[in-house]
């Protein structure tokens, strides 16, 4: 469903890849949390797989359709089935929690409707419902600076909802919130990926968060993959290797 | 100690600007000693003459309009094009370059020059002093605006386009709402200088209350030119009030 071919990114003015030579294929079902340290391409990965952040090198592929090759509006196609959450939750502000929610439908609709904000009936009760899933249905004409982290997390995740996404993305969502409030996001997120039967892609620090939730943990070092596997394959070694070796593979600074 | 060597120098640069500025200036306290003069002058202002009040109500409200008439012209269109003279929302860099270059173009000519070169083409009138007003300020909104959106947090506009918004839409639909309030408030500036600027603009034949002040003090009317005056001061502060007041609703 979703593969990355050889992807390598390199930021201009950059002597190190930021991400290179990741192949990975995900599939339909899977609740995948990518560890690593900062810096390690977390955030560039999954930035490549929406195509907020085009590859230097390799392909990602949407149901064997490359990224790369899309013209801006198949793109926007391809993205509007792939909600993203992002760590600082990336609201509009100064608008309410219902017309945030309801920005979710832009990938479907026309400018013109968006510009001067008309939604059909439809399209509000969809909003409703997924603010009820969220449930945040007492604050939905609340206006979103007003609301603490984990709601405002929770808006992110109705808004990507409301998509109707095949695929939910998350860029460090739970990296500024404390550790119940990051448990009940994942434990929502898992939910949402149950009942709606997504591809979920995140990245995460808590090696704990991702060790329970998780059904495939990729471990990325220094733009690499060093780990690909079940979580209970996580282990003590791994963690390490992960987050506390300092080598750095000679493959990744030679090219 | 709190003072470099460094530091010293820049004292006496300082010394020496502000020596040659008042050289140049003919700055001279001792033109004082005529100070009664001055109170003379001043006592001929007053008791002041309200016969022409009427009049002079509807020339004040002339310059507001023409204020506020040619800072909105100016925000109308300084708008959109501040969008496109910032880095981060301009479609190509010619159009970000050409589009500054234009912004810093209208800006760098003074409203009078505007005023002088549209009167005599337009004849005299409050009209080409609002375009004179709105010119000018197209090119200090579109830049103070672009300065905005460049400040703004890029995370709202990725979200807009990880939904599938078109890129110029993203933009504008996640920037907007974050610069609004600073929007109106370098509105609500520009307006209360444009008023200034009206009157400076009166005094070349542009009309409003500015003209009448003008002309009273040209024909020694002095007890007309001291309500003039407070009539200025009153809208001045009225507007400095208004803008306040719009801009606390706002944030």
């Amino acid at each position: 469903m979703l593969e990355l071919n050889e992807v390598a990114v390199r930021y201009p003015g950059s002597a190190q890849d930021a991400l290179s030579d990741i192949t990975l294929t995900f599939d339909k079902g899977e609740f995948v949390c990518i560890l690593g340290k900062s810096g390690s391409g977390k955030s560039t990965m999954i930035r490549c797989i929406n195509g907020l952040q085009e590859p230097t090198y390799g392909e990602v592929r949407w149901d064997g359709q490359p990224l790369s090759k899309m013209s801006e509006e198949q793109l926007r196609k391809v993205r509007r089935q792939m909600g993203m959450i992002f760590q600082h939750f990336n609201l509009i502000p100064r608008l309410t929690v219902m017309q945030n929610v309801l920005t979710g439908t832009f990938g479907y609709r026309s400018n013109f409707k968006n510009l001067i904000g008309w939604f059909s009936d439809q399209e509000k009760k969809q909003a409703k419902q997924v603010i009820e899933d969220v449930d945040l249905s007492s604050m939905a004409d609340r206006r979103v600076e007003r609301l603490s982290g984990g709601q405002k997390q929770r808006v992110g995740i109705a808004r990507a909802l409301l998509q109707q996404p095949q695929i939910m993305l998350g860029d460090e969502p739970v990296s500024s919130l404390d550790p119940g409030t990051s448990n009940h996001i994942f434990s929502l997120l898992e939910q949402m990926h149950r009942q709606r039967h997504l591809l979920t892609i995140i990245n995460v620090h808590d090696v704990g968060l991702a060790k329970r939730y998780a059904t495939r943990i990729v471990a990325l070092k220094a733009g690499e993959i060093i780990f690909d596997g079940k979580p209970e394959e996580f282990t003590d070694r791994e963690y390490f290797n992960t987050y506390e070796s300092n080598e750095v593979n000679e493959k990744t600074r030679s090219r | 100690m709190w003072f470099k060597r460094k530091n010293l120098v820049t004292l006496l640069i300082l010394c020496l600007l502000l020596y040659f500025s008042m050289r140049l200036t003919e700055f001279d306290l001792s033109k004082f000693r005529d100070f009664r003069n001055m109170i003379d002058f001043l006592a001929q202002w007053f008791p002041m003459d309200t016969s022409k009040f009427p009049g002079m109500v509807h020339d004040s409200l002339e310059t507001v309009g023409m204020a506020f008439l040619g800072s909105f012209i100016g925000l109308f269109f300084g708008l959109p094009i501040s969008f496109i003279a910032a880095w981060n929302t301009s479609p190509t860099k010619p159009v970000y370059h050409l589009s500054r270059f234009a912004l810093s173009f209208m800006r760098s000519i003074p409203e009078i020059v505007f005023g002088l070169i549209l009167l005599t083409a337009l004849g005299l009138g409050p009209f080409p002093a609002v375009l004179a007003i709105a010119f000018h300020n197209i090119g200090v909104l579109g830049k103070l605006i672009s300065e905005l959106v460049e400040a703004s947090d890029p995370g709202p506009q990725e979200a807009m386009k990880a939904v599938g918004s078109k890129n110029w839409f993203a933009h504008l639909f996640s920037i907007l709402p974050q610069i609004w309030p600073n929007v109106l408030s370098h509105y609500f500036y520009r307006l209360e200088v444009a008023i200034r600027t009206s009157l400076v603009l009166g005094f070349i034949g542009g009309g409003g209350i500015g003209q009448r002040l003008f002309n009273d003090f040209k024909t020694f009317q002095y007890s007309s030119v001291s309500l003039d005056v407070l009539i200025i001061m009153v809208i001045v502060v009225i507007v400095d009030v208004l803008g306040s007041y719009v801009r606390n609703r706002v944030i």
